[in-house]
């Protein structure tokens, strides 16, 4: 990545729209996932658990496990690719520090850990839905942060 | 490399294999390891009143991951290049390796409906080349970041 590579990225007149460019679209991304998410699939325990297995009560079907896996194959690919990125900009732009450090392996991790906690929720118990739903919102304002902190140095530090 | 990219990297790594995890889940579910099952799934089978696969059909499935694919092999890939490993000629083996399998998962089923059933061998060979040689860059990554000597 050629950003890891610019000495001092505010400076580059090439570089600074291209990463400003990217980090507003991460904000709308990140945001836009909430709001698609919630009339969705749910971003609430209850709500996620009907996608999940159903409501007999209201006639409502689960979801099967071949709409599940491929939920599950996008959304992992996709949260690495937003993760990853996300994560390598702010380091680049933060100096590395431990307070960045730390924000990025938070970030990482609990994007993982909505990852697995999901899968476990369908097949293991509906319990891991709220260490999902938990995971899912941490992951999601450490990144927002994380973004709107490196737009903040990209262009007023 | 500095620190903090090294744990990025490993965490990235994590999400690569549940990539391939799940991706391996829906191959097994949807489509199933056998020969029979390979063709069953693409030719249709009358028993099970599955229609045969079109070519629209497959090309709808493929367009994401002719992307998808390529993007994941490239992001991991390129991390050799910040390893000790970078001028080994087993790295490029790997890399040549990655690219080819990955063309072959994607297009074999056209090759399997327009040309030879036999190509349903070539699918499964080439899905658990690119399952077997993505794990084999991460663990050198691993290695590399961690430092143990091979």
């Amino acid at each position: 990545m050629k950003f890891t590579l610019v000495k001092d990225l505010r400076k580059d007149r090439v570089m600074k729209p291209i990463l400003s460019g990217f980090l507003v679209f991460t904000l709308l991304y990140l945001l836009s996932d909430i709001f698609v998410k919630q009339s969705t699939f749910g971003i609430f325990p209850h709500a996620i658990e009907t996608s999940l297995f159903g409501n007999e009560e209201e006639f409502l079907d689960g979801l099967s496990q071949a709409s599940f896996l491929e939920l599950w194959h996008v959304e992992i690919f996709f949260i690495m690719m937003i993760a990853f990125t996300t994560s390598t900009v702010y380091i680049r732009l933060s100096g590395a520090s431990k307070t960045a450090l730390l924000a990025v392996n938070i970030m990482l991790l609990t994007a993982l850990l909505s990852l697995v906690t999901l899968a476990l929720a369908y097949y293991l118990s509906p319990h891991f839905i709220y260490i999902y739903v938990s995971s899912f919102f941490i992951w999601h304002i450490v990144a927002f942060f994380c973004t709107l902190i490196s737009l903040k140095r990209l262009h007023y530090a | 490399m500095h620190k903090a990219y090294k744990i990025s990297i490993l965490i990235f790594a994590l999400f690569t294999l549940l990539l391939l995890l799940s991706g391996y889940m829906i191959f097994e579910l949807k489509i199933g390891f056998e020969a029979k099952n390979v063709l069953s799934y693409y030719m249709g089978d009358a028993k099970l009143f599955t229609p045969a696969k079109t070519n629209s059909g497959i090309l709808k499935l493929s367009l994401p991951h002719i992307f998808a694919f390529a993007l994941l092999a490239m992001v991991v890939l390129h991390f050799l290049i910040f390893t000790k490993f970078k001028y080994n000629f087993f790295v490029k083996v790997l890399i040549y390796g990655a690219f080819i399998s990955t063309f072959f998962e994607i297009f074999t089923p056209f090759l399997i409906i327009n040309v030879s059933e036999l190509f349903i061998y070539l699918k499964i060979v080439s899905f658990f080349l690119y399952i077997l040689l993505i794990p084999i860059v991460l663990s050198l990554l691993f290695v590399s970041i961690t430092q143990i000597k091979l």
